[in-house]
């Protein structure tokens, strides 16, 4: 029981963890913290491993902080901080304020979506259910509400982060190859983001989002 | 279910390509990224049509421990991966040729464009034939990484802003199709005690009953929104218009003839899950809202564009928005002429941006208020892009006037006759676009400004193979196709699923006119 205490803990965390990538002034911030939530994310699986006591989630825990907490970070942190748009300033749509009260929203919402799932599995763990399925739209909102490109790309891995925790806590045995399936498909999503994004600063100069109208109609 | 290479085969060919043309110098002479793509799109082609020979044959067939299954339903598309994707491949060719020679595209982008390519080939085959869901989703993922840089080849600033639209967009998208496979996986998963089977479509879809229904319609609204955005249903449609103008011809006719088609194919594999879980109504109805808004928003859009490739991207949106709208409308004729519509586009939208290809070389510009008179000055392309017009706007005997045809039936054979009605007029504003671009920019008169003289061979060869299909399809669906259709069905919905495929005037053996008209028929249906 105080296992899954402690995941449900560990995923409040999780949501903190999110607001900061997503309220960070620069991409290169964004991305250490990236780090650090993906880091609670790996102690979530190792928690759960352990009241699970499922093999598989042991070998997830290893391969995320890997990809997640050491590899997608340097791949960010290298890319963007190298790029920098001083006219956009810190490109959030949203007053911070603003954005953790919608945060808070998303989070009472979820839970009340989760609350109807009837699943055995999910009985215990229903806070962290809800917490992973507000972060997958907290990655969506930090998409809209940012006018950077470069934090946009920082939503996506938030979004793949929520998912990732769902598949953790409703199938905790899911054999491995799922997990590196997945994973590898999000690093190489971040890389191509990555060389897009250095290639559009390049040819155009800017980091806005609201600078790419030339397609309209 | 047959154990067979074939489909690992088929897989390896393209991917072997992909790396092979990515471990070679970029100063390579043109003939040899040429030559490594013209053996991969070959490959493609012979292999899946002797996979969907045996398919046609009753024989299914499985690799790599259930991780691939191809079954009528994906023979289907793979059907039009094969063929498709060889002849845009092969028009490639003389595409890029006229583009290197006239300075659009630098000589050493040609690496890039025939390896993403064969990448592009492999991504979409490993959507079609995977039966493991969440490779099913890495696939779909992957056919956009696998594209991105096809769109954006050019390098120019419209070529970036809408590779990074096609990639952010789809990209979320797919995130969310990345959760309903989750959801799926997991409910699977609790359901049946077994981590490894729950992973396959074929085990959910055979205990889909006894999945959590709440978390099977939470999946299914996911799946549709995730796959949705890729296929291009409407309000998640966004990246299409600037992908599909922005490409190069060629992969703007792989994008809409066969990635949509692929990203549906998923959808359709959870519908099936869900027609099971859950009972028809739910994903009947969210297809078929999500369909009829995408006929609608697009057909408006599609007429006041100015931009040929555009216009056809709206016009794909339309398609998919009528395919959604033919399996909506459900049961095995719906279903049918769903699948039939799928090869039927693409064949016709292939042979569309290619002709729009053929118009960029003779004007180099897609404008449509400065292309006139393509018939006096390239008479064979303008054949072509007057014949694959009248195929889109859906006249005999061109393809699409019969599965359009059996949409509409089937939607009024299930009692909806508005919504029907609703999709014709719809569909009679984008008949009234299409013959403006046959009047003014085939038809009409010629500015003087651009020389006579027709595109090469090369490029003009696809294209006509392109039109006998599309009219061999138009005048009498070919056996074995046919064959395929009726087979397909079964495996998406729940219960008898036998429905003749066929062109209003073919006859099929067991057709029964009568009984089909008042809703009497028993496992056999044809069409009306």
């Amino acid at each position: 029981m105080v296992g899954f205490q402690l995941v449900n803990g560990l995923a409040g965390l999780l949501i903190v963890t999110s607001l900061l990538v997503i309220l960070a002034r620069r991409p290169g911030l964004s991305a250490k913290f990236y780090s650090l939530q993906s880091l609670v994310l790996v102690a979530i699986f190792i928690a759960l491993a352990g009241v699970q006591a499922s093999h598989e989630l042991y070998l997830w825990s290893a391969s995320a902080f890997v990809t997640k907490v050491v590899l997608v970070p340097i791949i960010m942190y290298r890319a963007f901080s190298k790029l920098d748009d001083p006219k956009l300033g810190s490109g959030e749509v949203l007053p911070p304020a603003m954005s953790i009260v919608l945060a808070a929203l998303v989070v009472v919402l979820c839970y009340w979506v989760v609350s109807g799932v009837a699943l055995p599995a999910a009985a215990a763990i229903k806070p962290a259910l809800a917490v992973s399925l507000a972060h997958f739209f907290l990655g969506l909102g930090c998409i809209v509400s940012q006018r950077n490109i470069l934090k946009q790309v920082f939503g996506y891995c938030l979004m793949e982060n929520g998912s990732h925790l769902t598949l953790a806590l409703l199938a905790a045995k899911a054999p491995e190859l799922v997990e590196v399936g997945i994973a590898t498909d999000a690093i190489f999503a971040v890389v191509i983001m990555a060389i897009l994004g250095t290639r559009i600063f390049l040819t155009l100069h800017t980091l806005d989002a609201r600078s790419l109208t030339t397609l309209k109609g | 279910m047959v154990s067979s290479n074939l489909p690992l085969l088929l897989l390896c060919g393209p991917l072997a390509v992909a790396a092979l043309i990515g471990l070679c110098p970029r100063n390579l002479p043109a003939a040899c990224f040429e030559f490594a793509h013209l053996a991969s799109i070959t490959f493609v082609l012979v292999l899946s049509l002797v996979i969907v020979g045996q398919v046609m044959n009753g024989s299914d067939l499985t690799a790599f421990g259930d991780w691939f299954v191809i079954d009528s339903l994906g023979a289907v598309f793979l059907l039009v991966i094969g063929v498709v994707g060889f002849l845009t491949g092969l028009y490639s060719i003389s595409y890029l040729r006229h583009d290197v020679a006239h300075g659009a595209l630098d000589a050493g982008k040609l690496k890039i464009y025939y390896g993403f390519f064969s990448l592009f080939l492999f991504t979409m085959l490993l959507a079609a034939s995977s039966n493991n869901i969440v490779m099913m989703w890495v696939a779909v993922e992957a056919t956009t990484l696998g594209s991105a840089f096809l769109v954006g080849v050019y390098g120019q600033r419209s070529s970036l802003e809408a590779a990074w639209k096609y990639v952010i967009i789809c990209t979320v998208g797919v995130a969310f199709g990345l959760y309903g496979t989750v959801l799926a996986y997991s409910n699977g998963s609790d359901v049946l005690g077994n981590s490894e089977g729950a992973i396959l479509w074929t085990t959910l879809v055979a205990h889909a009953r006894a999945l959590d229904p709440m978390l099977a319609k939470l999946s299914f609204v996911f799946v549709v929104i995730g796959f949705g955005t890729k296929a291009g249903l409407f309000p998640m449609h966004a990246w299409l218009p600037d992908a599909h103008s922005e490409a190069p011809s060629p992969v703007s006719g792989l994008l809409s003839g066969v990635l949509l088609k692929c990203a549906l194919l998923v959808i359709v594999r959870y519908y099936a899950i869900t027609v099971r879980a859950v009972g028809p109504d739910f994903p009947q109805m969210l297809v078929l809202i999500l369909g009829t808004l995408s006929i609608v928003v697009a057909a408006p859009l599609f007429f006041i564009q100015q931009d040929l490739k555009r216009k056809l991207a709206y016009s794909s949106i339309e398609h998919i928005g009528l395919i959604a709208v033919g399996l909506g409308v459900g049961g095995p004729l719906g279903v049918g002429a769903a699948l039939l519509h799928t090869l039927n586009h693409s064949l016709a939208k292939a042979l569309l941006f290619c002709g729009a290809g053929n118009v960029m070389m003779k004007f180099g510009t897609r404008d449509l208020g400065l292309v006139k008179g393509l018939m006096r000055l390239a008479p064979v392309s303008g054949v072509f892009l007057l014949a694959g017009v009248l195929a889109l706007a859906g006249f005999p005997p061109f393809n699409v006037f019969v599965s359009e045809f059996l949409v509409f039936a089937a939607g009024l054979k299930a009692g909806y006759f508005w919504l029907m009605l609703i999709c014709a007029l719809f569909f009679t504003i984008t008949v009234g676009g299409l013959i403006q671009i046959i009047a003014k920019s085939v038809l009409g008169k010629t500015t003087g400004t651009v020389p006579a003289g027709d595109v090469g061979w090369g490029a003009l060869l696809p294209m006509s193979i392109l039109l006998v299909l599309i009219l061999t399809m138009g005048v009498a669906v070919p056996a074995p196709v046919a064959r395929l259709l009726q087979n397909a069905p079964a495996g998406v919905l729940d219960g008898p699923a036998d429905v003749a495929v066929g062109a209003p005037w073919q006859t099929a053996p067991a057709a029964d006119p009568v009984a089909v008209a008042t809703g009497n028929s028993s496992h056999t249906e044809t069409n009306p």
